[in-house]
């Protein structure tokens, strides 16, 4: 879950008194995980402000970010970012365009990870599950795997950050036991003796079974790496259901620079991920036919204030008019005080 | 004999310059860091393995500190730009300037009654049987080979730090330095610490180029507060040079055109020299040299250009 409290942000370029401009004031908004929130709202009311608020870009000048009830407000952006997939705007930003589209995959797949300096960077099985991920996207962009990504359009740019927002290895171990320890909700030392009372058996238990595996001569080479890898994945499971991070996905107007076909066609791609993968996700969009079309909950911006919050059956029956009059109300509002 | 002396002489000052190209390459291409650090690493990289030499200190060792001092000087640019947020040239001036006083301080070595100095002569202590001897002379045979074995050292040492730079920049971290440099917000979002990697890599920037002032000391035995000035702008032209004439369609064949830009820039200084060319004219040759190779590409478009228009005059008649 995902909880914005008191947040207030203003912007102030020149630092004369009357250039101050309020972002968002005292802004309260709860996510609960698994839901698709579309934002809308008109220009400068707040809602990128919002988004990179939750990812760290900028910090609140007051108020909380928490997540899983853990206030995560001071961290910096690089330290949260195992958590949310982040997806600009400008489809130039979300990747690097000197680099090929194997290398910022790579980069993408490690998110949240350790960069060990002496450890080659590209890995044969994390190539093949590339070319898998990229087959779904259906752009041909599996064949282009050494290529600059600066050569390609703003739509396969997109798409690609699209993925590797989405995309990310399964966190260490060690950072399963961080994160169980940080969002348990149970006291600290009591999350970290549950996690090891769970963790060093099975890790002894692993290694004696690799001890065996090794000793046992029956074996051929490709056995006995196929029995280590299984004896691995066992243990891997019983640390796994510590695992309680879900990823969270920020879309910031992602299909807003594309033509309308390929704008559609990553749209889908989008409800398509979101879907599979269960995954808790904040859209800002323009366009009131899509923020309507797409998720489960509606969200409108105005002037630094939320001032409308569908969810459900209610939002399904909205239609564009309607939006419109509640922008139009909230207008008028504006101008009387 | 002539021609093999002119090629030696090529190498022996391009291929140090090899290494002071891909430093200063590291910063201003890979981190788009205009990296003035490099002239003030430069000369003290040769100040301090000078210094340590004409004390009799092992040559490499000296080669090693001369280099450690560099990476110093990157960090303190480094830490001044990301951490106290001063801008990047200006960072790199400031460290700059700061090296300057250091140079003059480590030289006083040579000058018993001052604390400072403004030159270390080794030529005079070299000999075969004196504790002063540098990483090439160690492995001297001292008769007219001397340059021949002068050269291979500075090849080995120079392929070394190449495959070295290669590696690092595949590995994990290197490749999110890379990142950081390209597209710094990305890096960010990608769970980079885009300020540690920055300064790292500054300060591998100015490690490399204060080892080509070490290994351009061992060379020139002799080094001075002038003579080891204008190294950035040689950086620089290598670096344009080579990818104007080698490309730079992958990394490592980034990597490599900048090392050939190199020697080929010396190439060119050497042979006009040897053809005539006054030594007080380089600096003026210099700048002739960066500006047309600022203009290969312009210029390569005309030819094809040109060649399309003869082609398709022949098909009309």
């Amino acid at each position: 879950m995902l909880e914005l409290k008191n947040v207030t942000k203003s912007f102030n370029l020149t630092g004369v008194k009357e250039d101050l401009r309020v972002a968002l004031d005292h802004i309260n908004l709860q996510i609960e995980s698994g839901e698709f929130v579309t934002i809308i709202g008109g220009n400068g009311s707040g809602k990128s402000t919002t988004m990179n608020i939750i990812t760290g870009v900028v910090k609140p000048d007051e108020g909380q970010v928490l997540l899983n009830n853990v206030d995560i407000t001071k961290m910096d952006e690089h330290q949260r970012a195992s958590w949310f997939g982040h997806v600009f705007q400008d489809p130039m930003m979300g990747t690097s365009g000197d680099m090929s589209v194997l290398e910022n995959l790579e980069i993408a797949y490690r998110r949240g990870r350790r960069h060990s300096p002496f450890a080659w960077g590209f890995k044969k099985e994390n190539k093949k599950e590339f070319i898998k991920e990229l087959q779904r996207f259906g752009l041909g962009l599996e064949d282009r795997l050494n290529q600059k990504v600066g050569v390609m359009s703003g739509g396969q740019r997109q798409a690609l950050t699209l993925l590797m927002a989405t995309l990310r290895n399964k966190p260490t171990h060690k950072v399963v036991k961080r994160d169980y320890i940080r969002f348990s909700e149970k006291d600290h030392k009591v999350a970290e003796r549950e996690f090891d009372e769970v963790y060093i058996p099975a890790l002894r238990e692993y290694k004696n079974e690799v001890k065996d595996i090794k000793k046992d001569a029956k074996l051929n080479r490709k056995e006995r790496k196929q029995a280590k890898l299984e004896a691995y994945e066992r243990f891997d499971k019983k640390v796994r259901k510590f695992d309680l991070t879900k990823q969270i996905l920020l879309l910031d107007e992602h299909t807003a620079a594309l033509d309308p076909k390929t704008a559609k066609k990553v749209l889908e791609l989008t409800d398509k991920i979101v879907k599979e993968n269960e995954m808790t996700t904040l859209m800002i969009t323009h366009n009131m036919k899509d923020a309507i079309t797409y998720g489960n909950r509606l969200i409108m911006f105005h002037m630094g204030h939320i001032i409308y919050d569908v969810k459900g059956e209610e939002k399904q029956k909205l239609t564009v008019e309607d939006l419109l009059k509640k922008f139009d109300e909230a207008d008028q509002k504006a101008e009387q005080q | 004999m002539e021609v093999l002396n002119v090629i030696f002489n090529i190498l022996t000052s391009g291929l140090p310059c090899c290494l002071l190209a891909i430093g200063v390459f590291l910063t201003f291409r890979l981190l788009d860091f205009a990296d003035m650090t490099a002239e003030g690493s430069f000369l003290l990289g040769a100040a301090l393995t000078a210094a340590c030499i004409y004390r009799g200190i092992n040559p490499f060792l000296a080669t090693i500190l001369g280099m450690l001092v560099g990476v110093i000087c990157g960090i303190i640019t480094g830490v001044l730009n990301r951490i106290l947020k001063i801008p990047k040239l200006l960072s790199g001036i400031i460290t700059l300037t700061a090296s300057a006083s250091i140079a003059l301080m480590i030289m006083g070595i040579t000058n018993p009654q001052d604390f400072f100095g403004t030159q270390i002569p080794l030529a005079s202590k070299l000999s075969p049987d004196s504790p002063v001897q540098t990483i090439y002379s160690i492995f001297y045979p001292w008769n007219q080979w001397n340059r021949l074995v002068e050269t291979i050292v500075m090849v080995v040492i120079v392929l070394i730090v190449i495959v070295g730079i290669y590696y690092f920049f595949g590995t994990e971290y290197g490749m999110a330095i890379r990142a950081t440099g390209m597209n710094e917000k990305m890096a960010r979002s990608q769970g980079i610490n885009t300020t540690i990697a920055t300064i790292t890599c500054i300060a591998i920037s100015n490690g490399l180029i204060a080892l080509a002032g070490a290994l351009y000391v061992q060379d020139a035995l002799s080094v001075s507060t002038v003579s080891a000035t204008g190294y950035l702008v040689i950086g620089l032209a290598s670096i344009l040079i080579g990818e104007a004439i080698f490309g730079k369609r992958s990394f490592k064949n980034w990597l490599i055109s900048v090392a050939l830009g190199a020697i080929l820039y010396f190439t060119i200084i050497t042979i006009a020299i040897k053809l005539g060319l006054p030594t007080q004219l380089k600096s003026l040759l210099y700048a002739v040299l960066i500006t047309i190779a600022l203009c290969i590409p312009l210029i390569r478009k005309g030819i094809t250009h040109l060649i399309k228009k003869i082609g398709r005059k022949k098909q009309t008649c």
